[in-house]
């Protein structure tokens, strides 16, 4: 009985996983979000970009260069010892943010309406 | 099943158990990293479950906890502490209950379980580091992480118990 339980508790939690995974990488998140210990640095709007460009974040912790294009947006450099960010490359969804633990950076992809999102809160 | 074992003994068994589980979780982070984040096979972790369901939970805590903090040192990232840390303490406290409900052939349930734990701790402490939510959306790739490297160490504990208990008859 207890062991149809657990296994009915893992199944639902591997179910309802797959299913989130596949809607939220649906949903349209144009803005990307930028914020490290949970203050919000910069806003941009990736269906307003031009051209290419770089921008580099800097402070005690180190640093990261960020690469900005239409509708994209990645973490190019960092000096943080595991890379975990920039081996992330590209983002363009909001399924996951590119998270640099070391240097407390989050860069999320949200809509446009979505104001409290769990960000600068 | 073997009795409590006191003294000299249990300490030389912890020491082993630590060391073991020190170099599989060694030998582990040498292969190549899989690309989410936080995501690994926890190989260390079948001592772990072990340790649990043979030894108790007070073993348990010991053999854990000296092998993350041993794990982390030797491993030259010694930020990683916080993350086993807090994954190591709620994978415990469902390891503790799970011993209570499960029975000897149901172990390698218990495991997939403790996974899932491991990685909300895991996770709940980087929401913490960075101080927002958002990184609460790796939560479902970890999940199914969890329950497949669970079920993989789970049945690799249940037989080691199994074996290791014929081999003591």
């Amino acid at each position: 009985m207890r062991t149809k339980l657990i296994a009915g508790l893992l199944l639902a939690a591997v179910a309802g996983s797959v299913v989130f995974i596949l809607l939220r990488g649906r949903a349209p998140a144009p803005v990307a979000r930028i914020s490290r210990d949970g203050v919000l640095l910069e806003e941009i709007d990736l269906s307003q970009v031009d051209e290419p460009y770089s921008l580099t974040l800097e402070d005690d912790s180190g640093r990261n260069v960020l690469s900005v294009e239409r509708g994209r947006v990645c973490v190019s450099e960092a000096d943080c010892p595991d890379q975990v960010c920039v081996k992330q490359g590209w983002v363009s969804n909001g399924a996951v943010p590119i998270v640099c633990l070391p240097h407390k950076l989050v860069v999320e992809l949200v809509g446009t309406g979505e104001d409290l999102d769990g960000g600068a809160g | 099943m073997a009795g409590p074992v006191k003294g000299a003994g249990r300490t030389a068994r912890l020491a082993l158990l630590t060391a073991i589980a020190l170099t599989i979780f060694l030998a582990e982070a040498q292969l190549p990293v899989i690309p989410i984040p936080g995501v690994k096979l926890g190989l260390a972790n079948i001592v772990t479950v072990y340790a649990m369901f043979v030894m108790g939970p007070g073993d348990a805590l010991m053999v854990l906890s000296a092998r993350v903090f041993l794990g982390a040192v030797f491993s030259g990232q010694p930020m990683t502490l916080i993350y086993s840390a807090a994954g190591g303490a709620l994978s415990w406290c469902a390891l503790c209950l799970l011993r209570k409900g499960l029975s000897q052939n149901q172990i390698w349930l218990a495991s997939p379980a403790a996974a899932v734990f491991h990685n909300l701790g895991q996770l709940l402490a980087a929401c913490a580091v960075v101080k927002s939510w958002a990184a609460m959306a790796w939560l479902p790739y970890l999940l199914i992480a969890a329950v497949a490297a669970g079920l993989f160490t789970g049945i690799a504990a249940q037989a080691l118990i199994k074996r290791l208990n014929r081999a003591r008859k």
